[in-house]
């Protein structure tokens, strides 16, 4: 803990930002995205309706002749085909005719059918009504007799000259019929197509949609709510949209804002719960922990010892060599207590020389040996001071039995039992058993 | 005895009161059917009438003794292949028509004064003409055919023509010897008196008038003129003023040549098909 601890603070007292990724590509507002979206799918939407119009025109241009000019053009033609039918039979009358006066009159209907402007709409018609006009004019004039045969063959071609007047409109039809028909095919083809593009179209554009914003959205909910001073800095992403890329880099910044602001905290904890001399907790910190572990012991009847130490002749010592020197000798002492003490075991600078020592689950027994396990250290560890003097610094220290009594009375107990051992020649150690009140131990 | 006498008057009294009740009530019911039955026939006349009123009227102008376009038949009863193609293209207007017969040579006239909304009437569309009425789009074209007696060719002779036909124009500008009739029934008892040699008419009535048992034994000939002015598309008059008009009866003549009851008309009055 203690090593991320250390580099979160390298990260944050480092002056390089957080590199981000992506910063060089270009972000786009998502209103311009989605407007040239827009702008684009309108645009192949509009192409794609005039292509599939041209086939509806085609559709409607061919209707439209079908009916205005190919129907009434049928029609004609068979109303023409009739005529022809007509005139063969007026022919027939003509050549049947028992007497002049009924021969004129048959004659008098090919007449006017064979000079009717229709008859001349078709050159076929024109010429083969001509040629029966003239045949069956020689014949009523008296010119010639009756050629049955030749009659028959004009007959034969008027009958097929109807018949194909009145298959040619149908034929005309069929025809239109078969361009309308590829028309339509045509534009359901192209409307397939159509649905198709526009479909893969919408398909893209939710695909940019999830990629470019929904998916950044999710990123910013994940990155919100796991949002850790500790952890990592979240990195934004590298093609997104302009806004989101914004709030992307908020994200950063608050990151770094946050771990800057727990940076500072625990400095301010520290200096709040150390001594700065010696690096040890300060005595209100102390105390606090001191309190809690009481309280543990004394709730679940386990052992504990509260013990005070005083550095022997300190006073000397800062009259002597001067106050840099007990500055000296207290920072030697404080970390010949981390290296001896268990790190169950609280200490911290009581005052001036003193410190207070809370052992946890330990008996006075073991509270002294721990004890004098320091005071043999202390005295097989001479000080040697700035200027290269020597000084052999001793400890005087007493010990209460914690177990089922208050912490501010177990320290005055303590406290007691230090007076003791400095009233008995000091460097020693005295402990203040429960019930045993006063008995000294030997140095 | 007498009780039992008593009772049956009374049973008779009775009876007869109920008799009289039913005879009422039966009158009542009879009464009020009646009275219902009234009522929804004036509700239905109503109807009706309202109905017919919503309907446009138009008077037309069509021709008589001019068959077999327009004639009266042994019934009393106006027809001819004109009038049909009246009744039809009025029905395909959903317009009440109501002919009203005059002389060829007031149909233009008529028609352009507004004294009609349109003339049934087979008028070539010649350029004068279309100077002073609408004209619909043709209906079929038309050729003339001249009539004579043997040996009669056009510009000799006495010739009958009908007053305001493009025939009857062509004669006299050419200073034919005119004989002018009010219709075309008026040539053939002309030819028929001998106070006419010969006619100029168009082809349908010339057919009709080669069946006409008046003129069957006067041996005449016939001829197809074919001068440019005497033949061409056939229209019919519209009021000047009634352009609208004039598009509807081009979408009924549209209408009637496509579902056929043009050529069922043409079927009754013509041997040949009009085109």
């Amino acid at each position: 803990m203690d090593d991320d601890r250390s580099r979160g603070l390298e990260q944050t007292s480092g002056a390089t930002p957080p590199v981000i990724a992506g910063e060089r590509i270009r972000h786009w507002p998502a209103g311009t995205v989605l407007a040239g979206l827009g702008l684009v799918f309108a645009a192949i939407a509009a192409s794609l309706v005039m292509w599939l119009a041209v086939d509806q025109r085609l559709v409607k241009d061919v209707a439209l002749q079908l009916h205005d000019q190919t129907v009434p053009w049928t029609l004609e033609r068979q109303r023409l085909a009739r005529n022809l039918e007509e005139l063969r039979f007026g022919g027939q009358s003509v050549l049947t005719a028992g007497d002049q006066g009924r021969r004129e009159e048959a004659f008098f209907l090919i007449r006017v059918l064979a000079a009717h402007p229709s008859m001349g709409d078709d050159p076929r018609v024109a010429v083969l009504v001509a040629e029966v006009e003239s045949f069956l004019a020689q014949i009523v004039s008296g010119a010639s007799k009756p050629d049955m045969a030749r009659w028959e063959a004009l007959s034969n071609r008027l009958r097929l000259l109807a018949d194909d007047l009145s298959v040619e409109g149908g034929q005309r039809m069929t025809v239109e019929l078969a361009r309308m028909t590829d028309a339509m095919n045509q534009a359901r083809y192209k409307l397939l197509f159509n649905l198709i593009l526009v479909g893969a179209f919408l398909a893209s554009f939710l695909v940019i949609l999830q990629r470019f914003l929904i998916r950044p959205l999710q990123r910013i909910h994940a990155s919100l709510t796991t949002l850790d001073p500790h952890g990592p800095v979240p990195q934004p992403a590298p093609l997104a949209m302009a806004e989101i890329h914004v709030v992307e880099k908020a994200i950063v910044r608050f990151h770094e804002t946050l771990r800057e602001n727990e940076d500072v905290r625990r400095k301010l904890e520290r200096l709040a719960t150390t001594d700065s001399l010696t690096g040890l907790p300060n005595r209100r910190h102390f105390m606090g922990l001191a309190a809690a572990e009481m309280a543990r012991a004394a709730r679940y009847g386990r052992p504990i010892t509260v013990g005070i130490a005083d550095l022997d002749h300190f006073k000397q010592v800062n009259d002597r060599f001067g106050h840099s020197a007990g500055d000296h000798v207290l920072q030697v002492f404080a970390a010949l207590l981390a290296e001896t003490l268990r790190q169950t075991d609280l200490v911290c600078r009581y005052g001036g020389e003193e410190f207070a020592f809370i052992f946890p689950e330990t008996a006075p027994e073991e509270a002294m040996r721990l004890a004098g396990r320091l005071r043999l250290r202390l005295a097989d560890r001479p000080v040697v001071l700035a200027d290269g003097q020597v000084l052999q610094v001793t400890v005087s220290m007493g010990l209460a039995d914690g177990a089922g009594r208050g912490l501010e009375e177990c320290l005055a107990r303590a406290d007691q039992a230090l007076y003791e051992a400095k009233d008995r020649g000091r460097d020693r150690i005295v402990v203040v058993e429960a019930g045993h009140e006063g008995v000294l131990m030997p140095p | 005895m007498g009780c039992s006498a008593g009772r049956e008057a009374v049973q008779s009294r009775g009876t007869g009161l109920e008799s009289v009740k039913k005879h009422i009530e039966t009158n009542f019911n009879v009464a009020q059917n009646a009275i219902l039955h009234i009522l929804i026939v004036l509700v239905l006349s109503a109807v009706s009438w309202l109905a017919h009123a919503a309907e446009p009227v138009l008077r037309v102008a069509v021709l008589n003794h001019s068959p077999p376009m327009s004639y009266t038949d042994p019934a009393g009863k106006l027809t001819g292949f004109n009038v049909e193609i009246m009744h039809a293209l009025c029905e395909a207007m959903n317009a009440r028509c109501e002919p009203v017969s005059v002389t060829l040579e007031r149909v233009v006239d008529a028609v352009a004064a507004g004294e009609f909304d349109f003339a049934a009437v087979s008028l070539l569309a010649t350029p004068e003409r279309r100077a002073r009425v609408l004209m619909t789009r043709p209906y079929y074209r038309s050729i003339s055919v001249w009539f004579a007696r043997p040996g009669v060719r056009p510009g000799d002779g006495r010739v009958a023509l009908v007053k305001g036909g493009v025939q009857y124009r062509y004669g006299t500008a050419h200073a034919w010897s005119v004989i002018p009739v009010e219709n075309h029934d008026g040539i053939a008892t002309a030819l028929h008196q001998g106070t006419a040699d010969a006619t100029l008419l168009p082809m349908a009535t010339a057919l009709a008038l080669q069946q006409d048992p008046r003129i069957r034994g006067l041996g005449l000939t016939t001829a197809v003129l074919r001068d440019p002015e005497l033949a061409g598309d056939v229209c019919l008059s519209v009021n000047p003023r009634s352009p609208e008009l004039a598009d509807k009866l081009n979408e009924a003549i549209d209408l009637i040549k496509r579902d056929g009851r043009f050529d069922r008309i043409n079927s009754r009055f013509i041997p040949f098909r009009l085109q």
